[in-house]
Protein backbone atom coordinates (compact mmCIF):
# COMPACT_ATOMS: atom_id res chain seq x y z
CA UNK A 1 0.00 0.00 0.00
CA UNK A 2 1.35 3.46 -0.40
CA UNK A 3 2.56 4.07 3.30
CA UNK A 4 5.01 1.85 2.88
CA UNK A 5 3.63 -2.06 3.23
CA UNK A 6 3.99 -4.39 0.21
CA UNK A 7 1.24 -7.21 1.07
CA UNK A 8 2.77 -10.72 0.07
CA UNK A 9 0.73 -13.35 -2.18
CA UNK A 10 -0.64 -15.26 0.59
CA UNK A 11 -1.79 -11.62 2.53
CA UNK A 12 -3.30 -11.34 -1.11
CA UNK A 13 -5.16 -14.37 -1.09
CA UNK A 14 -6.31 -13.76 2.16
CA UNK A 15 -8.00 -10.46 1.38
CA UNK A 16 -9.35 -11.13 -2.17
CA UNK A 17 -10.98 -13.86 -0.30
CA UNK A 18 -11.97 -11.21 2.11
CA UNK A 19 -13.44 -9.35 -0.44
CA UNK A 20 -15.26 -12.21 -2.90
CA UNK A 21 -16.58 -12.98 0.67
CA UNK A 22 -18.13 -9.87 1.18
CA UNK A 23 -19.73 -10.41 -1.90
CA UNK A 24 -23.11 -11.95 -1.39
CA UNK A 25 -23.92 -13.13 -4.75
CA UNK A 26 -19.93 -15.25 -4.48
CA UNK A 27 -20.29 -16.03 -1.03
CA UNK A 28 -23.25 -17.81 -1.18
CA UNK A 29 -22.16 -19.75 -4.29
CA UNK A 30 -19.08 -20.62 -2.61
CA UNK A 31 -16.60 -18.96 -4.54
CA UNK A 32 -13.25 -19.55 -3.81
CA UNK A 33 -9.69 -17.66 -4.07
CA UNK A 34 -6.71 -20.67 -5.00
CA UNK A 35 -3.69 -18.18 -5.89
CA UNK A 36 -2.88 -14.27 -6.17
CA UNK A 37 0.30 -13.06 -8.28
CA UNK A 38 0.95 -9.82 -8.70
CA UNK A 39 0.39 -11.40 -12.55
CA UNK A 40 -2.96 -13.41 -11.95
CA UNK A 41 -5.44 -14.34 -9.94
CA UNK A 42 -7.02 -17.87 -9.65
CA UNK A 43 -10.53 -18.84 -8.30
CA UNK A 44 -12.64 -22.06 -8.07
CA UNK A 45 -16.37 -21.78 -7.98
CA UNK A 46 -17.68 -25.59 -6.64
CA UNK A 47 -20.57 -27.36 -8.41
CA UNK A 48 -24.14 -26.23 -7.68
CA UNK A 49 -27.44 -27.47 -9.53
CA UNK A 50 -28.30 -23.77 -9.50
CA UNK A 51 -25.51 -23.20 -12.26
CA UNK A 52 -27.33 -24.57 -14.76
CA UNK A 53 -28.99 -23.21 -17.90
CA UNK A 54 -30.85 -25.63 -19.39
CA UNK A 55 -31.42 -28.97 -17.43
CA UNK A 56 -32.47 -30.74 -20.13
CA UNK A 57 -29.07 -31.14 -21.76
CA UNK A 58 -27.14 -30.68 -18.48
CA UNK A 59 -25.24 -27.56 -19.68
CA UNK A 60 -24.04 -24.33 -17.64
CA UNK A 61 -25.94 -21.09 -17.43
CA UNK A 62 -23.90 -18.51 -19.68
CA UNK A 63 -24.73 -16.21 -17.21
CA UNK A 64 -22.65 -17.81 -14.54
CA UNK A 65 -19.53 -17.42 -16.75
CA UNK A 66 -20.18 -13.95 -17.16
CA UNK A 67 -20.53 -13.61 -13.68
CA UNK A 68 -17.39 -15.57 -13.12
CA UNK A 69 -15.11 -13.39 -15.54
CA UNK A 70 -17.16 -9.89 -13.65
CA UNK A 71 -15.77 -11.14 -10.55
CA UNK A 72 -12.15 -12.56 -11.36
CA UNK A 73 -11.32 -9.74 -14.01
CA UNK A 74 -12.15 -7.14 -11.23
CA UNK A 75 -10.57 -8.92 -8.12
CA UNK A 76 -7.51 -9.43 -10.45
CA UNK A 77 -7.42 -5.61 -10.98
CA UNK A 78 -6.72 -4.90 -7.03
CA UNK A 79 -3.17 -6.06 -6.39
CA UNK A 80 -1.75 -4.59 -9.76
CA UNK A 81 -2.63 -0.87 -8.15
CA UNK A 82 -0.92 1.47 -6.10
CA UNK A 83 -3.12 1.03 -3.19
CA UNK A 84 -6.34 -0.32 -3.90
CA UNK A 85 -9.31 1.86 -5.22
CA UNK A 86 -12.81 0.90 -5.51
CA UNK A 87 -12.81 -0.37 -9.38
CA UNK A 88 -16.06 -0.33 -11.13
CA UNK A 89 -16.89 -2.65 -14.76
CA UNK A 90 -16.56 0.39 -17.32
CA UNK A 91 -17.26 -2.90 -20.10
CA UNK A 92 -17.07 -6.85 -20.58
CA UNK A 93 -16.94 -9.05 -23.34
CA UNK A 94 -17.16 -12.90 -22.67
CA UNK A 95 -16.74 -15.18 -25.77
CA UNK A 96 -18.32 -19.05 -25.34
CA UNK A 97 -15.59 -21.92 -26.62
CA UNK A 98 -18.17 -24.45 -25.65
CA UNK A 99 -20.86 -24.89 -23.25
CA UNK A 100 -19.92 -25.53 -19.07
CA UNK A 101 -21.26 -29.22 -18.18
CA UNK A 102 -22.77 -29.83 -15.20
CA UNK A 103 -21.15 -31.74 -12.19
CA UNK A 104 -18.17 -30.04 -12.21
CA UNK A 105 -16.32 -27.03 -10.62
CA UNK A 106 -15.35 -24.17 -12.83
CA UNK A 107 -11.93 -22.79 -12.06
CA UNK A 108 -11.38 -19.14 -13.51
CA UNK A 109 -8.14 -17.09 -14.04
CA UNK A 110 -7.34 -13.43 -14.89
CA UNK A 111 -4.64 -11.61 -15.65
CA UNK A 112 -4.34 -7.36 -15.45
CA UNK A 113 -2.65 -6.32 -19.19
CA UNK A 114 -2.22 -2.82 -18.57
CA UNK A 115 -2.79 0.17 -15.72
CA UNK A 116 -3.29 3.66 -16.95
CA UNK A 117 -4.47 6.39 -14.96
CA UNK A 118 -7.95 6.12 -15.75
CA UNK A 119 -8.73 2.62 -16.57
CA UNK A 120 -6.93 -1.02 -15.47
CA UNK A 121 -7.30 -3.50 -18.65
CA UNK A 122 -7.73 -7.18 -17.66
CA UNK A 123 -8.37 -10.98 -19.74
CA UNK A 124 -9.81 -13.88 -18.19
CA UNK A 125 -10.19 -17.93 -18.84
CA UNK A 126 -12.78 -20.01 -17.53
CA UNK A 127 -12.24 -23.58 -17.67
CA UNK A 128 -13.75 -27.27 -15.97
CA UNK A 129 -10.75 -29.19 -17.83
CA UNK A 130 -7.31 -28.09 -17.87
CA UNK A 131 -6.59 -27.18 -21.64
CA UNK A 132 -10.14 -26.80 -22.94
CA UNK A 133 -11.17 -22.97 -21.93
CA UNK A 134 -14.72 -22.81 -21.93
CA UNK A 135 -15.03 -19.32 -22.19
CA UNK A 136 -12.73 -15.64 -22.40
CA UNK A 137 -13.39 -12.39 -21.24
CA UNK A 138 -11.92 -9.03 -21.42
CA UNK A 139 -12.76 -6.69 -18.53
CA UNK A 140 -12.14 -3.01 -18.63
CA UNK A 141 -12.31 -1.31 -15.05
CA UNK A 142 -12.56 2.16 -14.27
CA UNK A 143 -9.96 4.09 -11.93
CA UNK A 144 -12.03 5.79 -9.22
CA UNK A 145 -9.03 7.00 -7.32
CA UNK A 146 -8.15 7.37 -3.66
CA UNK A 147 -10.78 10.22 -3.21
CA UNK A 148 -13.66 8.16 -4.70
CA UNK A 149 -12.21 5.23 -2.45
CA UNK A 150 -14.27 4.74 0.62
CA UNK A 151 -12.10 5.31 4.16
CA UNK A 152 -10.47 2.45 5.23
CA UNK A 153 -10.87 -0.15 1.91
CA UNK A 154 -7.28 -1.21 1.91
CA UNK A 155 -7.59 -1.76 5.54
CA UNK A 156 -10.53 -3.61 5.70
CA UNK A 157 -8.98 -6.00 2.92
CA UNK A 158 -6.02 -6.34 4.86
CA UNK A 159 -7.54 -6.81 8.41
CA UNK A 160 -6.89 -9.75 10.76
CA UNK A 161 -9.38 -12.32 11.13
CA UNK A 162 -9.01 -11.17 15.04
CA UNK A 163 -9.07 -7.43 14.41
CA UNK A 164 -13.03 -8.18 14.12
CA UNK A 165 -13.66 -9.56 17.03
CA UNK B 1 -37.91 -37.91 -25.68
CA UNK B 2 -39.38 -36.03 -22.40
CA UNK B 3 -40.41 -32.71 -22.31
CA UNK B 4 -37.42 -29.93 -22.72
CA UNK B 5 -35.23 -28.06 -25.01
CA UNK B 6 -34.65 -31.48 -26.92
CA UNK B 7 -38.45 -32.42 -27.73
CA UNK B 8 -39.07 -29.99 -30.82
CA UNK B 9 -42.91 -30.62 -30.05
CA UNK B 10 -42.88 -29.46 -26.63
CA UNK B 11 -41.20 -26.19 -27.70
CA UNK B 12 -42.90 -25.75 -30.46
CA UNK B 13 -46.34 -26.23 -28.14
CA UNK B 14 -44.87 -23.86 -25.54
CA UNK B 15 -43.39 -21.28 -27.70
CA UNK B 16 -46.96 -21.29 -29.32
CA UNK B 17 -48.98 -20.80 -25.98
CA UNK B 18 -45.87 -18.01 -25.00
CA UNK B 19 -45.38 -20.35 -22.26
CA UNK B 20 -41.95 -18.77 -21.00
CA UNK B 21 -42.87 -19.98 -17.56
CA UNK B 22 -41.99 -23.57 -18.55
CA UNK B 23 -38.95 -21.99 -20.17
CA UNK B 24 -37.79 -20.95 -16.98
CA UNK B 25 -38.75 -23.80 -14.97
CA UNK B 26 -35.50 -25.51 -17.10
CA UNK B 27 -32.86 -22.59 -16.23
CA UNK B 28 -32.16 -22.70 -12.86
CA UNK B 29 -29.52 -19.98 -12.57
CA UNK B 30 -32.04 -17.35 -13.82
CA UNK B 31 -34.74 -18.55 -11.20
CA UNK B 32 -32.17 -18.44 -8.75
CA UNK B 33 -31.43 -14.90 -9.57
CA UNK B 34 -34.93 -14.26 -9.83
CA UNK B 35 -36.10 -13.52 -13.78
CA UNK B 36 -39.42 -13.47 -14.57
CA UNK B 37 -41.63 -11.68 -17.26
CA UNK B 38 -44.26 -9.04 -17.86
CA UNK B 39 -46.72 -8.54 -21.14
CA UNK B 40 -44.71 -4.96 -22.76
CA UNK B 41 -47.09 -1.88 -21.64
CA UNK B 42 -46.03 -0.43 -25.48
CA UNK B 43 -46.50 -3.64 -27.80
CA UNK B 44 -46.83 -7.32 -28.26
CA UNK B 45 -44.06 -8.44 -26.71
CA UNK B 46 -42.23 -9.08 -22.91
CA UNK B 47 -40.35 -7.04 -20.77
CA UNK B 48 -38.21 -9.43 -18.47
CA UNK B 49 -37.54 -8.45 -14.80
CA UNK B 50 -34.80 -8.79 -12.29
CA UNK B 51 -35.64 -9.17 -8.60
CA UNK B 52 -33.39 -7.47 -6.15
CA UNK B 53 -32.76 -10.36 -4.51
CA UNK B 54 -30.32 -9.92 -1.25
CA UNK B 55 -28.23 -12.59 -3.14
CA UNK B 56 -27.58 -10.45 -5.68
CA UNK B 57 -25.78 -7.66 -4.27
CA UNK B 58 -22.01 -7.31 -5.67
CA UNK B 59 -21.17 -3.82 -3.47
CA UNK B 60 -22.46 -4.35 -0.13
CA UNK B 61 -21.18 -0.36 0.51
CA UNK B 62 -23.22 0.90 -1.90
CA UNK B 63 -25.25 -0.91 -1.97
CA UNK B 64 -25.83 -1.88 -5.74
CA UNK B 65 -26.28 -5.51 -7.64
CA UNK B 66 -23.34 -7.52 -8.81
CA UNK B 67 -22.59 -6.72 -12.23
CA UNK B 68 -22.02 -10.22 -13.70
CA UNK B 69 -26.10 -11.07 -12.45
CA UNK B 70 -27.07 -7.98 -14.36
CA UNK B 71 -25.14 -9.43 -17.32
CA UNK B 72 -26.88 -12.40 -16.67
CA UNK B 73 -30.15 -11.58 -16.33
CA UNK B 74 -30.00 -9.84 -20.04
CA UNK B 75 -28.24 -13.00 -21.15
CA UNK B 76 -31.76 -14.80 -20.19
CA UNK B 77 -34.28 -11.59 -21.30
CA UNK B 78 -32.19 -12.19 -24.70
CA UNK B 79 -32.57 -15.67 -24.94
CA UNK B 80 -35.98 -15.92 -24.19
CA UNK B 81 -36.73 -13.45 -26.50
CA UNK B 82 -35.38 -14.98 -28.98
CA UNK B 83 -36.93 -17.89 -28.72
CA UNK B 84 -40.19 -16.26 -28.65
CA UNK B 85 -39.39 -13.92 -31.92
CA UNK B 86 -37.62 -16.19 -34.46
CA UNK B 87 -39.44 -17.34 -37.93
CA UNK B 88 -39.47 -21.01 -36.04
CA UNK B 89 -38.73 -22.33 -33.14
CA UNK B 90 -35.21 -22.13 -32.35
CA UNK B 91 -32.74 -22.99 -30.15
CA UNK B 92 -30.32 -20.37 -29.33
CA UNK B 93 -26.74 -21.19 -27.96
CA UNK B 94 -24.42 -18.23 -27.17
CA UNK B 95 -21.37 -16.96 -28.68
CA UNK B 96 -20.81 -13.82 -27.78
CA UNK B 97 -21.46 -11.35 -25.34
CA UNK B 98 -20.80 -7.53 -25.14
CA UNK B 99 -22.03 -5.34 -22.21
CA UNK B 100 -21.38 -1.56 -21.24
CA UNK B 101 -22.10 -0.80 -17.96
CA UNK B 102 -24.03 2.63 -17.89
CA UNK B 103 -24.62 3.53 -14.23
CA UNK B 104 -24.76 1.63 -10.81
CA UNK B 105 -27.40 -0.55 -10.72
CA UNK B 106 -29.24 0.10 -7.30
CA UNK B 107 -31.00 -3.19 -5.11
CA UNK B 108 -34.45 -2.40 -6.89
CA UNK B 109 -36.17 -4.01 -9.41
CA UNK B 110 -34.28 -4.25 -13.42
CA UNK B 111 -36.24 -4.11 -16.48
CA UNK B 112 -35.20 -5.47 -20.17
CA UNK B 113 -36.17 -4.99 -23.50
CA UNK B 114 -34.70 -6.75 -26.25
CA UNK B 115 -34.94 -6.45 -29.89
CA UNK B 116 -33.77 -9.01 -32.42
CA UNK B 117 -31.38 -7.14 -34.69
CA UNK B 118 -31.08 -9.75 -37.10
CA UNK B 119 -32.64 -13.57 -37.27
CA UNK B 120 -30.08 -15.08 -40.31
CA UNK B 121 -29.98 -18.83 -41.05
CA UNK B 122 -27.26 -19.73 -38.33
CA UNK B 123 -26.62 -16.25 -36.36
CA UNK B 124 -29.28 -14.33 -34.72
CA UNK B 125 -27.91 -10.93 -33.14
CA UNK B 126 -30.15 -9.43 -29.63
CA UNK B 127 -29.76 -5.88 -28.25
CA UNK B 128 -30.71 -5.77 -24.67
CA UNK B 129 -31.38 -2.51 -22.65
CA UNK B 130 -31.67 -2.80 -18.45
CA UNK B 131 -32.83 -0.23 -16.60
CA UNK B 132 -34.77 0.69 -13.37
CA UNK B 133 -35.93 4.21 -12.76
CA UNK B 134 -36.96 5.21 -16.55
CA UNK B 135 -36.26 3.08 -19.74
CA UNK B 136 -34.50 6.42 -20.93
CA UNK B 137 -31.97 5.82 -18.21
CA UNK B 138 -30.74 2.69 -18.76
CA UNK B 139 -28.11 1.18 -16.30
CA UNK B 140 -26.91 -1.32 -18.83
CA UNK B 141 -27.00 -1.87 -22.31
CA UNK B 142 -25.70 -5.38 -24.04
CA UNK B 143 -25.17 -6.97 -27.87
CA UNK B 144 -25.22 -11.26 -28.41
CA UNK B 145 -24.88 -13.15 -30.61
CA UNK B 146 -26.19 -16.43 -30.70
CA UNK B 147 -25.94 -19.62 -33.07
CA UNK B 148 -29.92 -20.51 -33.90
CA UNK B 149 -30.03 -24.66 -33.22
CA UNK B 150 -32.33 -27.18 -35.22
CA UNK B 151 -34.13 -28.31 -32.46
CA UNK B 152 -34.35 -32.00 -34.20
CA UNK B 153 -31.00 -31.99 -34.50
CA UNK B 154 -30.84 -31.78 -30.61
CA UNK B 155 -29.75 -28.09 -30.52
CA UNK B 156 -26.72 -26.19 -32.17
Amino acid sequence: MSHGYTPSDPDWRRALTRFVTVIPHTRELGLEVLEVTPEMTTMHLPWCDDLLGDTTRGLVHGGVLTMLLDTVCGSAVLPALPAPEVCPTLDLRVDHFRPGVAGQAIFAEARVVRVTDSVVFTEGTLWQEAGRPLARGIGNFVRLGPRNTPEGFAEALFAREDDHA
Amino acid sequence: MREGFGDLEWLARTRAEGDVEAWLALMPYARRIGVSTLPDPQGEGLLFRLDPCAGNVGNVLLPALHGGVVAAFMETAATLDLMLATRAPRLPRIVDISIDYLRTARVTPTLARCSLMREGRRMGNVRVCAWQEREVVPVATARLHFVLGDPAEGGA
